[in-house]
């Protein structure tokens, strides 16, 4: 789970990590007084769950509060890259002398931690890497040593730190460490790591975290009261929640053939399917989600599942690929008929059955003898036949709207 | 021999007494899997009943430690049905008793768990498959032994033949076994589909070259992370068997989590193309499809 800027913030904060000062404003009606805590100038940052906000305009300074409120205004209903604005941060405005870049992240192929450092931060890391990479620096944090003040100390020096900043870097990076350890975190990002101050007064010098990026590891809710307090109150996509609150694995993608099956690896594997048979039959149909029912899957999570897919008003068919290793096709046969009868269901259903009770799914699914129900020998077929119903289909609504057309010409 | 474990191995199950556990040693006992014990503290000094492959009841023991168990059977591997929330402390303490392989199904571990316990367990020489895995089965490498099934991987799809198989997923391992039945295999390997595992994808191909009796790998791989490029690049070095690959996630968005914890392209990172071309710059074959990729080995195996 990604965290907003300002959550972010508070995680820092707690485990003493310099930031500037900074209110949250969830609506509009309260920047007055969130700015006026602040004073001017002030950066109105307007708090979505992605990179480059300042690029797309939703990062601006203001002089006054008039200014405060009409940047809010502009910023809240913004969405980036197709991640909504949810309030905006107001900061205090720091006169940057020099801006480094930290981070910590989960390190898949040395199975450890990674510090992704360099002197040159304020960009994102990845251009900083294609443009600077002799200063990017890694280092790695084992996951069975201790990070302590020593280490962090020596990691600042090799960072590249300038010698006045070791010492307060080395504290941060222990703070970032333990923040990272005590949140369970798969990121922790500080870009800029700023040093801010007046350039003729050494004793305002000082380094603060000027932005921050968390990541929660999901798996690790459990412990943490299911992160309650980072309930993002912007509901990606209804259908995704729902899914969600009923164990379900449900992603929403935006083509024409419903999918479901079990495992995440043949979910995948068939949304592949359904977009190569789109190309290959011209029509460009593609999978309209992803959908995995799990091992073991129920009756009735299965006829959930076909319930949730066919609400999504774009699919026009749907495909039900599964391999029952402990699912069993028959249970899986019998969801399905159950959530067609109750649902009352006439879109074409493509199916394909292989592994643990399969022989009896199938025979399940003919004794039905439903005309919307269809079986497939193979994963290829299947994609295939669901890919050619929803093609059909969206002819034949294209067709019927022509014809409305002109019977009302 | 076969490659991971011996024929026939003692095995003990963490986490028997529970429902997965107790659902899934019944599998494997039917499977001809030889299961010497279980783990339970509060459970300590009983005895489960299970029906065997013969139809007869045995009393399967359990021990209040890994330790205990290990030392009253001789198990050479445990294979953990433990709860997210306990999994790090079961895990761990398989490796302090050296258990040598140790196979964790347990899908929803926090990823800091299993950082820890996969660093300590290549301290310890334990090898780790998983977590979030359908387990390891092997075939039989004579006629009167029998191979180990260690998980949940269906018995019955394969017989034994000179393929090995690793995969991040669990039903596309069962697909690609059926694909292939007619070949059959020495060993197949749920690799897991979190971000940090015990057994990697190139881990896999390391055992599977240092196995004489498997001639090719199979190797199947999905969106997120590095893994797939890591084994690419292992292998163009050092693999001289064939090795043919499927990828899952083509058409996978970005910055979606699909399913798995670790199925996830992030900053454009992780994609499934860019572990084709990694895959394919170092000699390995990429199919369409399990069955196309299937197809491939086919092939190949005809002109070895």
């Amino acid at each position: 789970m990604d965290l907003y800027e300002y959550q972010a913030r508070e995680l820092l904060e707690e485990q003493g990590i310099p930031t500037p000062r900074a209110v949250y404003a969830g609506s509009v009606e309260h920047v007055a007084d969130a700015a006026e805590t602040i004073g001017f100038p002030l950066v109105v940052k307007g708090q979505a769950k992605i990179g480059h906000r300042g690029q797309a305009g939703a990062v601006k300074l203001a002089a006054d509060l008039d200014d405060a409120v009409a940047m809010a205004r502009d910023i809240m209903p913004m969405t980036i890259h197709g991640h909504r604005v949810n309030g905006v941060l107001l900061a205090e405005a720091k006169n940057v002398l020099h801006e480094y870049y930290v981070s910590i992240s989960v390190d898949r192929s040395s199975r450890d931690f990674d510090v992704l450092a360099t002197a040159n931060g304020g960009t994102e890391v990845e251009e900083i890497a294609r443009e600077h990479p002799e200063s990017v620096r890694r280092l790695h944090i084992d996951a069975l040593e201790d990070f302590d003040l020593e280490a962090a100390t020596q990691m600042a020096e090799s960072i590249g730190f300038y010698h006045a900043d070791v010492d307060q870097a080395a504290r941060i990076l222990l703070k970032m460490w333990r923040c990272f350890k005590d949140n369970d975190a798969t990121l922790v990002e500080i870009n800029p790591l700023a040093k801010v101050g007046d350039p003729d007064d050494e004793d305002s010098k000082e380094l603060v975290a000027l932005d921050a990026k968390i990541s929660l590891d999901d798996n690790a809710a459990f412990r943490h009261d299911g992160w309650a307090r980072f309930r993002d109150p912007v509901v990606a996509d209804a259908l995704e929640r729902e899914a969600k609150d009923n164990g379900l694995h449900y992603v929403h993608l935006d083509g024409e053939v419903g999918v479901i099956g079990n495992g995440a690896g043949l979910v995948m594997s068939s949304l592949d399917a359904v977009a190569y048979a789109g190309e290959d039959q011209g029509s460009g149909v593609k999978a309209a989600n992803f959908l995995d029912i799990g091992g073991g899957a129920s009756a009735s999570v299965m006829a959930k599942s076909l319930e949730l897919v066919l609400r999504d008003p774009k699919v026009e068919s749907v495909l039900i690929n599964v391999y029952g290793g402990i699912t069993s096709c028959q249970t899986v046969a019998e969801g399905v008929l159950e959530a067609v009868a109750a649902l009352g269901v006439d879109k074409p259903i493509v199916i394909r059955f292989d592994g643990n009770a399969a022989a009896e799914g199938l025979a399940t699914l003919e004794k039905a003898s439903l005309d919307n129900i269809h079986v497939a020998r193979t994963m290829e077929d299947a994609a295939s036949l669901a890919a050619q119903y929803a093609a059909d289909a969206i002819a034949a609504n294209a067709a019927s709207a022509a014809r409305r057309e002109e019977d009302e010409q | 021999m076969t490659a991971f474990i011996e024929d026939d191995a003692p095995v003990i199950v963490q986490g028997m007494t529970g429902h997965q556990g107790m659902t899934h040693t019944a599998r494997m006992l039917k499977a001809r899997t030889n299961i010497v014990g279980g783990v339970n503290p509060r459970k300590a000094g009983t005895t489960v009943p299970f029906e065997d492959a013969d139809g007869n009841t045995v009393e399967i023991p359990v021990f209040a430690t890994v330790q205990e168990a290990k030392d009253a059977t001789g198990a050479q591997a445990s294979v953990v049905f433990v709860p997210p929330k306990f999994a790090k402390g079961a895990v761990v303490e398989a490796v302090e008793a050296k258990m040598p392989v140790v196979v964790v199904i347990t899908e929803g571990i926090p990823v800091a768990d299993s950082a820890y316990f996969v660093e300590l367990a290549l301290e310890n020489g334990v090898r780790i498959v998983g977590p979030n895995c359908p387990g390891l089965m092997t075939l039989p490498s004579g006629e009167d032994s029998h191979g180990v099934n260690l998980g949940i991987i269906p018995d019955g799809i394969v017989s034994r033949g000179p393929l090995g198989l690793v995969s991040k997923s669990g039903t596309l391992t069962y697909q690609m076994m059926e694909e292939l039945s007619d070949i059959g295999f020495t060993a197949c390997l749920g690799a897991g589909g979190d971000p940090i595992v015990g057994t990697t994808l190139q881990e896999a191909l390391e055992a599977f070259e240092a196995d004489d009796d498997t001639k090719a790998v199979v190797m199947i791989g999905e969106i997120g992370g590095n893994a797939e490029q890591d084994a690419a690049q292992w292998a163009a070095a050092h693999m001289t068997k064939p090795v043919v690959a499927y990828i899952a996630g083509f058409t996978a968005p970005e910055g979606k989590q699909m399913g798995h914890a670790g199925a996830i392209v992030s900053g454009g990172k992780g994609t499934a193309q860019d572990k084709k071309e990694a895959l394919e710059a170092a000699g390995i074959p990429v199919g369409k499809s399990p069955k196309a990729a299937a197809d491939i080995m086919r092939g190949l195996l005809a002109d070895l």
